[in-house]
């Protein structure tokens, strides 16, 4: 292959890589839409707080004398999505749940607060600071001509991969073929009606800010294995930028939110290959609002019927 | 300040002088020191904090300052503007008129104009960016050197390095930016010219995409103009894919954490940073007395703020005074005998000698004189 394939494969790679984790958190956007139409703005803390746990179980692991990495991550992953989901179920019980019926804005403030409420939680229990954790997987494997350009993908990116691709498929196994899975779909059709039909939508909705929460802490483990550094505030941006994918893929779709993952990843990887780095938010975003403009329920969502 | 502001604070100084020699001995002078002690760049905060108090505290144990007490009063910006302009208010509402601070160029300069009008006078133990001093502040000085000359000493090792083939990149801010772009042009001067001069944004975690383009042009040299929590990862992960140029920064990036981050891969990275301050052997006691409280002393600014402190108060002592005005005045004519060395300012309140040097950084947290 030519060094410039060689250098597109790269930033392919590179591009997925970010792309699936976004995907990963997008997904939680997009389920919480999809059934309540509503933006769980607290999504991205769950995700912080499930980086949080990977780094203080790790670094307690490795303390206590553990050496075997599989078995450390494991436990971390186990503990991470449990520690997540349960904040994820709390999110809901505490700022949507009695508020449910009420104006459509009331939530959404309400999201925001909580959003605020965990980031400051973490600042007071954890510190403002940088928590670094030292690279855990190294090694990779490389090809093409080391003269002209070598292609790399560490072990760690094929794990981002292999995990993520892991996950959406027991995640659309679930829904497309589980009790619970077809109740939630039969909630995002018509909440009132699946209500009628005895089902208890209540549970439903808890069960989707847990589902959401358990692929939230899924990312906060590879994203900071892969990055090794979190503080309070990744929430945010990892936040914003799996929001504006899952806006991109057709926010209530999950196929939809991977695909826009992917694209926004993508996207923004090839934009730092052939321009400057700096303009890659700008080109990702313009992308965003084109796409809407043309398409305003996103790539892969359903237009919005009016409902008599 | 308008003329009735100024009568205002004259008879509030004059009945707190009234007041003071009323209530004898046991008043005290505070100081402010404002700078990010929460926020990704707290480090930097710590190092000013663990001067200041150092200084204050050698100077109270001496006596105090025409017979007050000195006492630190923290802030914290986050290094953030919005919020260093927030904190000059408040230390204007607190009537503290003394302020050692900020730290973040970006910082210091929106809280700076707020200084000036009020009459606060300000020492920055570690802004570097030109433009501060550049408004014809009157309140305004530093102990610490300029980015212009850390750019241009930055230049100057790199000319004498001769990469093959030199990429700067930068992080959009004041700081990072205003170095990089120093370094391009004064090498484009010299016949060197960048194959890559890049913006990334601050806060960024994934430089993947960036990190292969280095490696497609063939770089062997990066300069980053920024601070340590991006550069950090850029090394991390440039390690991971198999790149390895020769990594030089600013001051801005030496610090403990860029090990934490980086890991093996900040091994041999190079920095300009302020001279090595707490090695020179006539700040041996205030190194041990620092030490003797369980603080770190090498920090690039630990002894550039302690130094801002003795600046402020060797006026003070040398005019009999607090005025602010009067402060000034004897600080731009006069030059004072610092931990820092001899320092004498221009009519800008900068320096008149540069303070840094180019320095290796070690994984282990030290650092030695680059060859």
């Amino acid at each position: 292959m030519s060094e410039f394939s060689l250098y597109l494969l790269q930033q392919l790679i590179n591009g997925l890589t970010i792309g699936s984790t976004y995907a990963l958190i997008a997904i939680g956007y997009t389920m919480v839409y999809g059934i309540i139409g509503m933006i769980n703005f607290a999504h991205g803390e769950i995700y912080m707080i499930g980086s949080y746990v990977t780094f203080i179980v790790i670094a307690g692991l490795l303390g206590m004398g553990m050496v075997s990495l599989p078995i450390i991550l494991i436990i971390a992953l186990v503990i991470a999505i449990f520690i997540a989901s349960t904040y994820g179920w709390t999110v809901e019980r505490v700022a949507y749940r009695p508020l449910r019926g009420s104006n459509r804005l009331i939530p959404l403030i309400s999201a925001i607060g909580m959003s605020i409420f965990l980031q400051n939680f973490v600042v007071l229990a954890q510190g403002a600071r940088d928590v670094a954790l030292p690279p855990q997987i190294t090694g990779g494997w490389s090809f093409g001509d080391a003269s002209s350009f070598e292609v790399s993908i560490s072990y760690m990116q094929m794990m981002i991969f292999a995990a993520t691709f892991i996950t959406m498929t027991v995640l659309t196994l679930f829904i497309s073929r589980s009790r619970m899975g077809r109740a939630c779909r039969a909630c995002s059709e018509d909440l009132g009606m699946t209500n009628l039909l005895g089902i208890d939508t209540n549970k439903i909705i808890a069960l989707t800010f847990i589902i959401g929460a358990a692929l939230a802490a899924v990312a906060g483990l590879l994203l900071g294995l892969y990055y090794g550094v979190i503080n309070p505030f990744v929430g945010f941006i990892a936040g914003l930028k799996a929001f504006t994918a899952a806006v991109l893929g057709g926010i209530g779709s999950i196929p939809g939110a991977v695909l826009g993952g992917l694209l926004l990843g993508v996207t923004e990887a090839m934009t730092a290959a052939f321009f400057p780095a700096e303009y890659k938010d700008v080109v990702a975003f313009g992308l965003l609002v084109l796409i809407l403009l043309v398409r305003p329920s996103g790539l892969l969502g359903k237009p919005e019927v009016e409902k008599v | 300040m308008n003329q009735f502001r100024k009568t205002v604070l004259g008879l509030s100084t004059a009945i707190c002088i009234m007041g003071m020699s009323a209530a004898a001995q046991a008043e005290t002078l505070k100081i402010a020191l404002a700078g990010p002690a929460t926020g990704p760049v707290a480090q930097y905060g710590d190092m000013q904090k663990i001067g200041v108090m150092a200084a204050i505290e050698d100077i109270n144990a001496a006596g105090g300052i025409n017979g007050m007490q000195l006492e630190g009063v923290i802030y914290d910006d986050a290094c953030d503007p919005k919020q260093a302009v927030a904190v000059a208010n408040k230390i204007v509402n607190d009537g503290i008129s003394h302020v050692v601070g900020h730290l973040c160029s970006s910082s210091t300069e929106p809280a700076s104009d707020i200084y000036e009008e009020e009459g606060i006078l300000m020492i920055t133990a570690a802004s570097t960016s030109p433009s501060i001093t550049e408004k014809g502040h009157q309140m305004v000085f530093r102990t610490i050197g300029l980015d212009s000359l850390q750019g241009s000493l930055a230049a100057d090792y790199i000319k004498s390095v001769k990469p093959k083939r030199l990429a700067v990149i930068h992080d959009k801010q004041q700081y990072g930016e205003g170095l990089a772009t120093t370094v391009r042009d004064s090498l484009k001067g010299a016949g060197i010219e960048a194959a890559m001069f890049e913006g990334v944004t601050s806060g960024d975690k994934d430089f993947s995409a960036l990190i292969a383009k280095l490696k497609k042009e063939g770089v062997d040299f990066v300069y980053y103009g920024g601070y340590h929590p991006e550069l950090g990862l850029i090394l991390r992960q440039s390690a991971e894919k198999g790149f390895n140029a020769q990594f030089m920064g600013p001051e801005g990036i030496v610090n403990a954490d860029l090990a934490k981050i980086a890991g093996e891969a900040m091994e041999g990275v190079l920095a300009t940073a302020p001279k090595s301050f707490d090695q020179n052997p006539v700040n041996q006691e205030r190194v041990e007395r620092i030490k003797a409280k369980g603080e770190d002393s090498t920090g690039p600014f630990v002894f550039t703020a302690y130094a801002a402190v003795e600046v402020m108060t060797n006026a003070m002592t040398e005019t009999n005074s607090t005025d602010t005005e009067k402060l000034a005045e004897y600080i731009r004519a006069n030059g004072v005998s610092t931990a820092i060395g001899d320092v004498k300012y221009d009519e800008k309140g900068d320096l008149t000698e540069s303070t840094f040097l180019v320095y290796r950084l070690h994984k282990d947290g030290s650092k030695t004189a680059a060859e």
